[in-house]
């Protein structure tokens, strides 16, 4: 049977409880949906409840309440199923073993997955030849770079060949070049592969760049769910950069509140949506009763980071984010 | 099952593998254990080399080494897991942990024969001790091995839960030592310690070795003064016990969301 999702939870809440008995609300109902093929980013700030969403997807960690499927697979109640529906490389962590070699490594993995025998060797064979790493497939990965690991952790994920991939923050610490070449797979496994790509990561032009589909998650509540696009359009009319000289001392700042500031080659740039020509004249007219030197001010169109920010503000705020008229944000049921 | 089977061999491989990296550490080991074992008998003789005295030694301290080898991979090997970041990879295997986990045991047990060979061969020429080995103890030193798997899995449970607690573990295994019949027979205990002893992963088994290469008795003649009957019971609630309360810690562990943490 096939399942019109890759990964769908319902409800889903985790509550950990500190030693002294105080609950944390790492995850708080979270109702979210992720249609098959798309790559799909979970972006949220530091505690946010990403990860604790991830490990409760890949069966690491057990919910406190609500349900999550992989595929058809209730991932608690079909954990075996599930498990074989997906591959996944989680945050900070090394997630393959340093004192063995790429090969090894892949192959490991995939006894762990229960594949053996030549489908296995063919498999890992060609992922290296894949990755880039046939001539170093008998190296210890302790002799590689952090890049060449993160292949290798990548490689050791596809093994068995998963529709459905989880990468929670892939990038973090790679240099710019391995940085890319991790993003160039990201794009083929779903463009050329047809797999399903959920994506966690502080960097928001990397989800601009890869993702269909991203999901903002604040102390544990969606805040957004949405296609790219449409988020984008959100804000799309009205939006203004007004930029001026020199980087603006915190006392300032406060006097723009509606803005979100910048700093950007030693110059400011202040951003945020504009109602109507007045408040804009209104705005301007503060630069120039606090003596800043405007350098520009334009309309421009928001990206990923500055939507972002305005989500988390809005939910900060105790309001669902609903921005406009053009669209909203709403909580993941389809 | 055949998945079961292809988990299990993956993990005896890749523990054989990343052990082989470590070689020179287990040379040293070894060599301390040969070290160790010289300097108790020579303790024991009044400073002489007992040659019977030193084979009864040697089938304890040799089936402690096994015991000791499971507690301290198990325990230092799962935190090695944890803090590399492997163990959640390992969990997200659609076989359970506890499984795998047998792997890893087994491979350790594969390497502890190994070097309870070489240990063995080298403290029969160094001592000029006999080992009259027969192939009736090697059903009795799998019945042990099988309780200290399951207790194995109860350290492997409470690392899961408790994190740092190999100096709990580095105490057991001196424990055992003492009070598995390694050194000093079961029998000269007292009574109470004696009892306490034999609840002990692997002093049954040392006893009804003894009995079997030392006395050059029978399985059937141990099975029918109970000391082998009273081996497969301790192991098999060893072992029982072991996966249930590593099971139960596994959950535990998932529900804390602390799979992974150390």
């Amino acid at each position: 049977m096939e399942s019109s999702y890759a990964i769908r939870s319902e409800a889903l809440s985790k509550t950990y409880r500190q030693r002294n008995g105080v609950p944390i609300h790492a995850v708080q109902d979270l109702t979210l949906s992720v249609p098959p093929g798309q790559v799909f980013g979970f972006l949220g700030p530091n505690g946010a409840g990403k990860t604790t969403t991830i490990k409760m997807t890949c069966g690491l960690v057990k919910p406190t309440s609500g349900r999550v499927w992989v595929g058809e697979y209730d991932v608690w109640r079909r954990r075996s199923a599930a498990m074989h529906e997906i591959g996944a490389v989680l945050e900070g962590t090394r997630n393959v073993y340093w004192t063995l070699s790429a090969w090894n490594n892949l192959i490991y993995f995939g006894n762990l997955k229960g594949m053996h025998g030549k489908k296995l060797a063919l498999r890992a064979e060609a992922l290296l030849h894949e990755l880039d790493l046939w001539d170093r497939r008998n190296d210890l990965l302790r002799t590689f770079s952090r890049g060449m690991q993160q292949k290798v952790a990548i490689g050791c994920a596809l093994i068995a060949d998963p529709p459905v991939v989880l990468l929670d923050e892939p990038t973090l610490g790679l240099d710019v070049q391995a940085a890319r070449t991790v993003k160039e797979m990201v794009r083929k496994l779903a463009q050329e592969q047809g797999k399903t790509v959920v994506l966690t990561t502080h960097q928001l032009d990397m989800a601009q760049e890869l993702c269909d589909r991203v999901a903002i998650i604040s102390k544990g509540r969606l805040i957004a769910d949405q296609p790219v696009e449409d988020l984008l359009d959100l804000f799309s009319e009205d939006y203004y950069q007004i930029r001026v000289q020199g980087s603006m001392p915190p006392d300032l700042i406060a006097r723009f509140p509606e803005m979100t500031t910048r700093e950007d080659n030693g110059d400011t740039i202040l951003s945020g949506p504009v109602a109507d020509q007045g408040t804009l004249f209104s705005l301007l007219g503060r630069v120039r009763d606090l003596h800043l030197t405007l350098i520009s001010a334009a309309r421009t169109e928001p990206d990923l980071e500055e939507i972002f920010v305005r989500l988390l503000d809005a939910g900060e705020a105790g309001e669902m984010a609903r921005p406009g008229s053009q669209g909203s944000t709403h909580r993941g049921e389809e | 099952m055949k998945t079961a089977w292809t988990v299990v061999l993956g993990e005896v491989r890749k523990s054989l593998l990343v052990s082989w990296t470590y070689r020179v550490n287990m040379l040293a080991t070894l060599l301390t254990l040969a070290f160790i074992f010289l300097a108790i008998v020579f303790l024991m003789g009044g400073g002489k080399l007992k040659p019977e005295m030193v084979t009864s030694a040697l089938v304890g301290y040799l089936t402690w080494s096994y015991a000791a080898q499971t507690i301290s991979d198990v325990s230092y090997g799962l935190r090695g897991e944890m803090q590399a970041g492997t163990l959640e990879q390992m969990a997200m295997s659609p076989a359970p942990i506890g499984l795998i986990l047998t792997g890893r045991v087994l491979a350790t047990l594969i390497i502890g024969t190994v070097q309870a060979l070489i240990l063995g061969i080298a403290l029969v020429l160094l001592t000029g001790a006999g080992l009259p080995l027969r192939w009736a103890g090697l059903p009795v030193l799998i019945a042990t091995l099988v309780g200290v798997l399951g207790f194995g899995f109860v350290i492997a449970g409470a690392v899961l839960v408790l994190k740092q607690v190999e100096s709990m573990f580095n105490l057991l295994i001196n424990i055992l030592a003492f009070l598995n019949g390694t050194l000093l027979p079961v029998d000269a205990m007292p009574t109470w310690l004696a009892a306490i002893a034999r609840t002990l992963p692997s002093t049954q088994g040392i006893i009804v070795l003894r009995k079997i290469l030392l006395d050059g008795r029978s399985l059937t003649s141990t099975w029918q003064d109970r000391s082998l009957v009273w081996l497969l019971v301790n192991s098999a609630i060893y072992f029982a016990v072991g996966w249930i309360v590593f099971a139960t810690c596994e959950r535990v562990a998932k529900r804390q969301g602390s799979l992974g943490q150390y």
